[in-house]
């Protein structure tokens, strides 16, 4: 196996395991007192700003991050603890979850010492939400064929003119990231020319539309820049740089464990009734992928504790990751005959009907599938 | 280097000098192979000196027998390192010479009495190749562990798909050392097949790729075609997640925590594998795969029978979803392995 897709092993964490009760205790409580009600796939639909809040005063957000900067200079191994028990209770972390997985360490990485001082804190308070700026109405996987335009105007601003789609919980958030082209398309360098700004979302000029989603929810926006002007100083790292930024920020994107747990409630809910040796034989089956996943991905966080940034390893975690997570309605449905219903008075046919509702979008979201073997088989020396 | 490289790159020395062959009624397993193993001490490894064994760890013997997976070889090693010479071990018997080939018998219908073993011991890996047997029998007070010295009997000639041995001793009275049974002996068993159903499906990964690199098809190597990529990429998934798994639940039996559902989680992980990892190296390699003529099968066909012997998916994965089925099952799982 070449070294490109191995991890090494994860070294056993005491402090994770710490957390991770504390965690379970803080959830029990909670769900006791009813402040909230496990779904599937909460980290796209659970929007609870509360809840955030409540993430954010026990230092659960911003896990990683200098004490300077709001953060707790926790492991990666702790903070994978964190996320892994909050999705495996089908918790509200809508919210914060871009900002805390992905925005947050990206403005670590190349945000002025303004840009982390003014809002790596608000992030990890759970007061400060962001989106992914992206993707657009005709740049999908081809991410490098993104139109939305910047421009600087004679005050040194940037003037924005575009669209960004599937921009998840904009209307709940405060800023996006926004992947920009600053310099027109060059056909022979297609990854030169784009930068990241920093853009707040109540800008006079932004539109923002709202997209629904299979099962009617309201998650996914369209967010439309109508000579949005931003102010210079909130350009995101290097002008040109933004291909690489991004490509650094999609490893954080993808490398947790949101890319196997987004259907575990509904596991969980199959785990309550499986008494049949066919039920026991696939809830064994679903179990040992998933303790196979964990594996994987905790060799990601001990990775990053390393201070790698293991790319191609993540891509691969998230294409065996959500191939799993969308079988996981199959499986259940060959050995259970629940009707899948939103308004089942069964909560296995409920968390059936959200998991397969959400089902199209774990194998499309942050990289579809055939993008991410791409990836693994450029790691495997094929291209 | 560390003592694990020292020990793959010894045992790939010894493996370079024997090639794997089919396996046939004839020639039931790589007798040469073996006595140069024996003689470089590693079919001792990871069993203390104290009892006859070469010393080293538990990852030691692990590597030795994930590297005669890797290579095909046609002995007895895992079912002696990892299963079957633990289990003598820990059942307070003595350890026979490692010299000569211990195996193991979890299946049949053996009773032990004053000493004595009657009835028929099945599905013995390496049976009429092995001087030892490590039996599970019905004792009175309930299943013990026997040694027994299978050298002077007649074992049925039935193999696997890849033509090792897999065959039955009828046992008339002989005499046997008695232990108690220790509680992880199917476990490591169906661990120790977990090892190298990973170590093979790396290597049929590995040649794959290298295979893919080097055919040419309508002018350019088929590595090239991304419908090529695309299965060669989810081949390379299913393997890295089999290795990870594998290695946590080794790295849990070699921390002394009780190893039981790890195991089955990796057998039946390893073993799902196989379908995915088998079928697309077979669909690339073409024609040539198909026959004796290409080292593909001998890992193939080892990975078809392995993923059946000490217990296939369906056995593990009804254990393991027996202990996760309950009111919570998080706890239980992020506690397993």
């Amino acid at each position: 196996m070449p070294s490109t897709l191995t991890l090494a092993p994860a070294p056993p964490s005491e402090a994770a395991e710490a957390v991770r009760l504390e965690v379970r205790e803080f959830l029990a409580a909670e769900l006791a007192a009813g402040s909230f009600t496990t779904h599937v796939d909460t980290w796209l639909s659970g929007v609870d700003p509360d809840f955030s809040r409540k993430l954010g005063e026990r230092g659960w957000l911003g896990m990683t991050w200098p004490k300077e900067y709001g953060g707790h200079e926790r492991t990666a191994m702790e903070r994978y603890a964190v996320t892994e028990e909050l999705l495996a209770a089908g918790a509200p972390v809508a919210a914060h979850w871009i900002a805390d997985r992905q925005s947050g360490p990206n403005l670590l990485r190349y945000g002025t010492e303004a840009q982390r001082k003014d809002i790596l804190p608000r992030i990890a308070a759970g007061e400060c939400f962001f989106v992914i700026g992206m993707s657009e109405p005709d740049s999908g996987s081809d991410l490098a064929s993104i139109r939305t335009r910047a421009v600087r105007n004679a005050d040194g601003d940037w003037v924005v003119n575009g669209a960004k789609v599937w921009t998840s919980n904009a209307h709940h958030s405060h800023y996006a990231i926004t992947l920009v082209r600053t310099a027109p398309l060059d056909t022979a360098h297609r990854h030169a020319g784009m930068s990241q700004l920093l853009v707040d979302l109540s800008t006079p000029g932004i539109t923002i539309n709202p997209i629904r989603i299979l099962d009617g929810g309201h998650h996914f926006n369209e967010v439309v820049f109508d000579d949005v002007v931003i102010p210079g100083d909130m350009l995101l790292g290097e002008e040109g740089a933004g291909w690489h930024q991004v490509t650094a920020e999609l490893a954080f994107e993808r490398s947790g464990p949101e890319r196997f747990l987004s259907t575990f409630p509904l596991v969980a809910e199959f785990a309550r009734r499986a008494s049949s040796p066919a039920e026991l034989a696939t809830l064994g089956r679903l179990s040992a992928r998933l303790l196979a996943l964990r594996q994987l991905s905790l060799r990601i966080a001990a990775a990053l504790d390393r201070g790698e940034l293991p790319d191609i390893p993540a891509a691969l975690v998230k294409d065996v990751g959500t191939t799993f997570e969308a079988d996981v309605v199959e499986a259940i449905r060959e050995v259970v005959d629940v009707p899948a219903s939103l308004d089942s008075p069964d909560p296995l046919g409920r968390a059936l009907a959200e998991a397969q509702l959400h089902a199209p979008g774990y194998t499309l979201r942050g990289g579809t599938n055939e993008i991410l073997r791409g990836i693994v088989a450029r790691g495997l020396g094929l291209r | 280097m560390s003592d694990q490289d020292l020990v793959v790159s010894t045992v790939r020395e010894i493996l370079a000098g024997h090639e794997p062959t089919q396996l046939t009624p004839d020639r039931r397993w790589d007798a040469e192979l073996w006595a140069d193993l024996a003689e470089a001490g590693l079919t001792g490894v990871g069993l203390p000196e104290e009892a006859g064994g070469s010393g080293g760890e538990l990852a030691d013997a692990v590597a030795v027998v994930a590297t005669l997976a890797a290579g095909a070889g046609a002995v007895p090693v895992a079912e002696q390192l990892l299963v079957a010479a633990p289990a003598v071990l820990a059942a307070g018997l003595e350890l026979p010479p490692v010299d000569q080939p211990l195996s193991v018998s979890v299946a049949g219908a053996v009773r032990v009495e004053d000493g004595r073993l009657t009835g028929t011991a099945t599905d013995v890996a390496w049976a009429g190749v092995v001087h030892w047997l490590a039996v599970v029998a019905a004792g009175p007070d309930g299943d013990v562990l026997a040694l027994v010295d299978v050298s002077g009997l007649e074992a049925t000639h039935a193999a696997n798909l890849a033509g090792e041995p897999r065959g039955s001793y009828v046992l008339d009275g002989v005499p046997a050392q008695v232990g108690p049974l220790p509680a992880d002996l199917r476990a490591r068993y169906a661990l120790a097949r977990a090892v190298q159903l990973s170590a093979a499906a790396e290597t049929v990964l590995a040649w794959t790729v290298q295979y893919a690199g080097e055919r040419v098809q309508f002018g350019r190597p088929l590595a090239k075609f991304q419908g090529i990529q695309m299965q060669l990429a989810q081949m390379a998934g299913e393997v890295t997640a089999v290795t990870a798994l594998v290695d946590a639940a080794v790295q849990r039996l070699d921390r002394g925590e009780p190893v039981e559902l790890a195991a089955a989680a990796a057998k039946v992980r390893a073993g799902a594998a196989v379908d995915v990892v088998a079928r697309q190296a077979h669909q690339v390699h073409g024609a040539i795969g198909f026959t004796q003529e290409h080292r593909l099968h001998h890992l193939t066909k080892r990975m078809w029978s392995w993923r059946d012997e000490a217990g296939n998916e369906l056995t593990w994965a009804r254990v393991l979803g027996a202990a996760v089925a309950g009111e919570d099952p998080w706890p239980v799982l992020t506690g397993l392995v």
